[in-house]
C-alpha cells in the first residue's frame, strides 16, 4: 500500500492537481508592502513587469506542455500501475457517489467478483492479497447503491471487478406441465440416456413401448427404473412412458431413475427433498474408466516375464 | 520319605488310606458303549508307541465318499410336483371349485381351492407345471380371472350346442395360460368329462421318444408307442370314474380280447404294452367321439412345437412334418374342426413363450385370427417371409385366440390377499402396495409378481 499511497501523493492537496506541472512565476505581490524592508538600494516605485504584458511566457520548446516527461498516469512509478489505476477511478466514484443510498448487502444482486488470481493474470501485476481486498471493499460498496440510481460510469468501472462469465446466471430452465398434462424428465447414468414422460394416471409404466417386465428380466432393475415413484409413494398416481437408450440393462434402469424423479419434481417440486433422501437427484458420475497405454486396462499391467 | 512309604507297604496301615476316587458303575448317561469308553491300552515299550505319520498337505481326492445320485434320481429331483407347504399358514374361507361355479361372472376376481380329488386327478394328467409355484401354499388354490370364466361360460355352451370349443391360448410369458389350461381341465373333470392332456408339445416332436410308422398310411404317418402308452395310463388314472360308466360299442377284438359289455376302462387298460398304445388311444378316442358320450377335453401346451417339421426322419430320411405324427394329427384335426366333436367338449393348445422358437406362420395366423375377432384390420403375411407352413394356418384357421394377459388389480388384489393370508407377504397390503406389484409385473402378469413378491429374497 505503501507504494500506492506514495503514488497518490501529489494528490493530496487538490490544488497541486489543478496547476500546471511546471515550475511557474509567483504572482508578483501588490507592492504595497508595509514595512517590509527591502534590501534593494532603489525605490520602490511600480516596476516594469519583467516580461512584457502582451508576451506570454514562451515556453522552450514548441509543442511541449509540460517541463519534464511526466507519466500518463499517476500510478507510472508504482509497482502495480494498472491495479493502481483500477482503485483510484473506484475510490474516486466512492467519494463522488457517496450520498446515493444503498441497499443492504443482502438484498444485492449475487454479482461474479473476479477472483486475486484471476486478477493477477488479467493485469498480468503481482497484486498483493491485501491490497486486492482492500478494493474489494470499495467495489461491494459501490455496488451497493441503489439499482434504480445507479450511475452508468459506475457500472462501467465495476465491470473490471467482474468475471467474464456470469455462473449465477446459469440456473437450469423450469420443466413445465405440458397442455396434455406430460412432463418431461432426462437422466443419464454410465452409457445410457433415459426420457421419461409422466403423466397422472394409474401406475402404467412403457419403456421403449414394453412393458416394465418386459423391459427389464432383473426385478431389482425394474425396482430402480421406478424408484422415485416408489420411494415417494405415488407408484399408482402417475404414469411413465419413457425411451431409453445406449448401455446395459442397470445403467438404462438408473438412468430411468434419474429421468422419472426429475419428471416427478415438475409436477410435485415439493418432493424434491424426499427425492433427494431416496437418491433420485444425484448423477452417479461414476463411468468406465479408460484405458492406459502399458497396461491391458484401466489398471492391469501385462504379466510378469522374466526374461 | 521314600523310607516311610516303603515301610508302609509292609506293615498294617496305621490311618486311613487317602481317598480314592470310586467308580459307581451307576446309570451311565452315555450310550456308547462300554468299550468306546475303555482307556486305551497302556504303553509298555517304544513299539507301542503311535507310530509317527508323515503329514501330507496333498488334497486326497475322495475325502469323504459321497453319495452320487443314481440314474434318473436327479431329474425325478427336478421334475418333482410339490402341491403343499406345511410351513404355509392355511387359508380360510375360500370356497372350492365347483361343477357350475366357475362359469358365474360373480365369482371372476376370487380365489379358490381346488378339490382334493380333482388335485389327484390333475396330478396325474401332469397339469401341474415345476415352474408354478405351488409348493408354497398350504394347498392348491387358483384365482378365477375374468379371461377363466370367459373360456369356462365357452365350454358350457359347447355341451348345450354340441360343438367343440377351438381355443388357443395366448398371452405374454408368465401371464398365466398354463393356470387358464389346468383351470379348464378343471371344470372338464368337475363336470365329469374325459380330458387328455399332453402337458409338453415338445416332447412329440423333439425326438426323444420312440416312433414307428403306421402300416398302410399315404403319406407315411408315425405313432409314439410309448407316448401313447404313458398317455393312455395317465388317461386312465384321471378319468377312471367316468371310463367305468362307458361301455364299448365298436368291436376292437382286432386287437383286444375283450369280452362284450367291457367299458372304456378296460380298453384303456388293454394296453399294456407300447406295442398296441397307439391303436388303443385311437379306439378310445374313436369311442370317445361317438355320439352319446361325455364331452372331451383335448388340451396341448406348447402349441409351436407340434406346427413345425419334427426331429424325425421317415425311411427316406426325409424330415417328418409334426402333423404326421398320430397323436398330434389326432389333436392338430380336432382343433381345425376336421374331426367333429359330437357331444361338445373342447380342444386347447396353450402357447408357450418361454420354451419357443421364432414360428412365423402360428404367429401370423394368430395375429390375422386376433384381430379379425376384435374387428381389427387383419394384418398382411410378410412378402419376403418364405417360412410360412400352409399346414399351420389349416390346423388354426378355425380357432379361437384367447389372449391371456395381466390381471385386473382387484384381481391383483384378491390374489394377494390371498398370498398375504398364506402369510408370504411381509409388509402391509394396501391398494397401494398392490398397484406397485401390479406396475412391477408389468401391468399385473401373475408370474412376475410372484417373482417380485414371493421369490425376492428379502430379509
Amino acid at each position: 500500500m505503501t507504494t500506492l499511497t506514495n503514488g497518490l501523493r501529489q494528490l493530496r492537496c487538490s490544488s497541486q492537481l489543478a496547476r500546471a506541472q511546471w515550475r511557474q512565476p509567483v504572482l508578483a505581490r501588490s507592492s504595497f508592502q508595509f514595512g517590509i524592508r527591502s534590501l534593494t538600494t532603489e525605490s520602490s516605485t511600480p516596476e516594469q513587469p519583467a516580461f512584457p504584458e502582451s508576451s506570454p511566457v514562451s515556453v522552450p520548446f514548441q509543442g511541449v506542455k509540460h517541463a519534464r516527461a511526466v507519466p500518463v498516469t499517476p500510478s507510472y512509478f508504482s509497482r502495480e500501475p494498472q491495479f493502481n489505476d483500477l482503485y483510484i477511478r473506484i475510490s474516486r466514484l466512492l467519494t463522488k457517489y457517496h450520498h446515493l443510498p444503498t441497499l443492504p448487502a443482502s438484498e444485492t444482486p449475487q454479482t461474479p467478483w473476479v477472483k486475486l488470481d484471476e486478477m493477477r493474470s488479467k493485469l498480468g501485476e503481482p497484486v498483493k492479497a491485501s491490497h486486492f481486498a482492500k478494493v474489494m471493499r470499495v467495489a461491494k460498496r459501490l455496488n451497493l447503491i441503489e439499482p434504480s440510481l445507479f450511475p452508468q460510469e459506475v457500472k462501467v468501472a465495476l465491470d473490471d471487478f467482474k468475471r467474464d462469465i456470469n455462473p449465477f446466471s446459469n440456473v437450469p430452465s423450469v420443466g413445465v406441465v405440458d397442455k396434455h398434462g406430460r412432463a418431461v424428465g432426462v437422466g443419464k447414468r454410465k452409457e445410457s440416456t433415459a426420457r421419461a414422460w409422466v403423466v397422472e394416471g394409474n401406475g402404467e409404466v412403457q419403456i421403449n413401448g414394453k412393458t416394465l417386465s418386459q423391459a427389464f428380466g432383473r426385478v431389482h432393475d425394474r425396482e430402480s427404473a421406478i424408484w422415485a415413484l416408489q420411494a415417494t409413494e405415488r407408484l399408482d398416481k402417475y404414469n411413465v412412458w419413457a425411451l431409453v437408450e445406449g448401455g446395459g440393462t442397470t445403467g438404462q434402469a438408473e438412468a430411468l431413475t434419474l429421468a422419472v424423479a426429475k419428471a416427478l419434481i415438475i409436477h410435485e417440486p415439493a418432493l424434491k427433498t424426499a427425492l433427494r433422501k431416496a437418491g433420485c437427484i444425484t448423477r452417479d458420475p461414476r463411468t468406465v474408466e479408460r484405458k492406459k497405454h502399458g497396461h491391458v486396462k484401466a489398471r492391469k499391467m501385462p504379466a510378469w516375464v522374466k526374461r | 520319605m521314600a523310607s516311610v512309604n516303603s515301610l508302609r507297604c509292609l506293615v498294617r496301615p496305621a490311618m486311613a488310606p487317602r481317598i480314592q476316587p470310586i467308580m459307581l458303575a451307576a446309570a451311565s448317561f452315555s450310550t456308547s458303549t462300554v468299550l468306546a469308553a475303555a482307556a486305551p491300552p497302556a504303553i509298555k515299550s517304544r513299539r507301542d508307541l503311535p507310530a509317527k505319520q508323515k503329514k501330507t498337505y496333498k488334497k486326497r481326492a475322495n475325502l469323504a465318499p459321497v453319495r452320487k445320485p443314481n440314474p434318473g434320481e436327479r431329474k425325478a429331483f427336478r421334475k418333482r410336483i410339490q402341491l403343499s407347504n406345511n410351513s404355509a399358514l392355511s387359508v380360510e374361507g375360500l370356497g372350492a371349485l365347483e361343477a357350475n361355479s366357475m362359469a358365474q361372472d360373480e365369482n371372476a376376481g376370487k380365489v379358490f381351492s381346488i378339490p382334493d380329488h380333482v388335485v389327484d386327478q390333475l396330478r396325474a394328467l401332469e397339469a401341474f407345471k415345476t415352474t408354478q409355484s405351488w409348493n408354497l401354499f398350504r394347498r392348491p388354490h387358483v384365482l378365477l380371472r375374468k379371461e377363466t370364466v370367459e373360456l369356462m361360460k365357452k365350454l358350457e355352451t359347447s355341451v348345450d350346442k354340441k360343438e367343440a370349443v377351438k381355443c388357443v391360448l395366448t398371452g405374454s410369458k408368465l401371464s398365466g395360460k398354463s393356470m387358464t389350461m389346468l383351470q379348464a381341465m378343471a371344470y372338464a373333470l368337475l363336470n365329469n368329462w374325459v380330458v387328455f392332456h399332453v402337458p409338453e408339445g415338445q416332447d412329440l416332436t423333439n425326438g426323444n421318444t420312440e416312433y414307428s410308422p403306421i402300416p398302410d398310411t399315404e403319406p407315411m404317418q408315425f405313432a409314439q408307442p410309448v407316448y401313447c402308452l404313458k398317455l393312455i395310463q395317465n388317461l386312465y388314472r384321471a378319468n377312471r370314474a367316468v371310463l367305468e360308466k362307458l361301455q364299448l360299442q365298436k368291436d376292437w377284438s382286432r386287437f383286444t380280447n375283450l369280452k362284450q359289455g367291457a367299458t372304456l376302462a378296460d380298453l384303456a387298460l388293454s394296453a399294456k404294452e407300447a406295442e398296441y398304445a397307439w391303436p388303443t388311444l385311437q379306439a378310445l378316442w374313436t369311442e370317445l367321439t361317438l355320439p352319446g358320450r361325455p364331452p372331451v377335453l383335448f388340451a396341448l401346451d406348447g402349441l409351436a412345437h407340434i406346427n413345425k417339421v419334427s426331429e424325425y426322419r421317415d425311411p427316406s430320411f426325409k424330415e417328418v412334418h409334426a402333423h404326421e405324427l398320430s397323436l398330434v394329427r389326432t389333436f392338430v384335426d380336432a382343433l381345425s374342426g376336421k374331426t367333429p366333436l359330437p357331444n361338445g367338449g373342447a380342444i386347447i393348445g396353450a402357447t408357450s413363450e418361454n420354451n419357443s422358437q421364432h414360428h412365423p406362420s402360428q404367429e401370423l395366423v394368430l395375429t390375422q385370427l386376433e384381430a379379425g375377432q376384435a374387428g381389427r384390420r387383419v394384418p398382411k403375411p410378410n412378402p419376403y417371409e418364405r417360412k410360412y407352413d400352409e399346414r399351420v394356418y389349416e390346423a388354426l384357421k378355425n380357432s379361437w385366440v384367447l389372449r391371456v394377459d395381466g390381471v385386473s388389480k382387484e384381481e391383483a388384489r384378491s390374489l394377494m390377499e390371498y398370498w398375504g393370508a398364506s402369510g408370504l407377504v411381509r409388509n402391509v397390503l394396501n391398494s397401494r402396495t398392490v398397484s406397485e406389484k401390479w406396475t412391477v409385473g408389468g401391468h399385473g402378469i401373475v408370474g412376475e409378481m410372484e417373482r417380485a413378491t414371493l421369490l425376492q429374497m428379502r430379509m
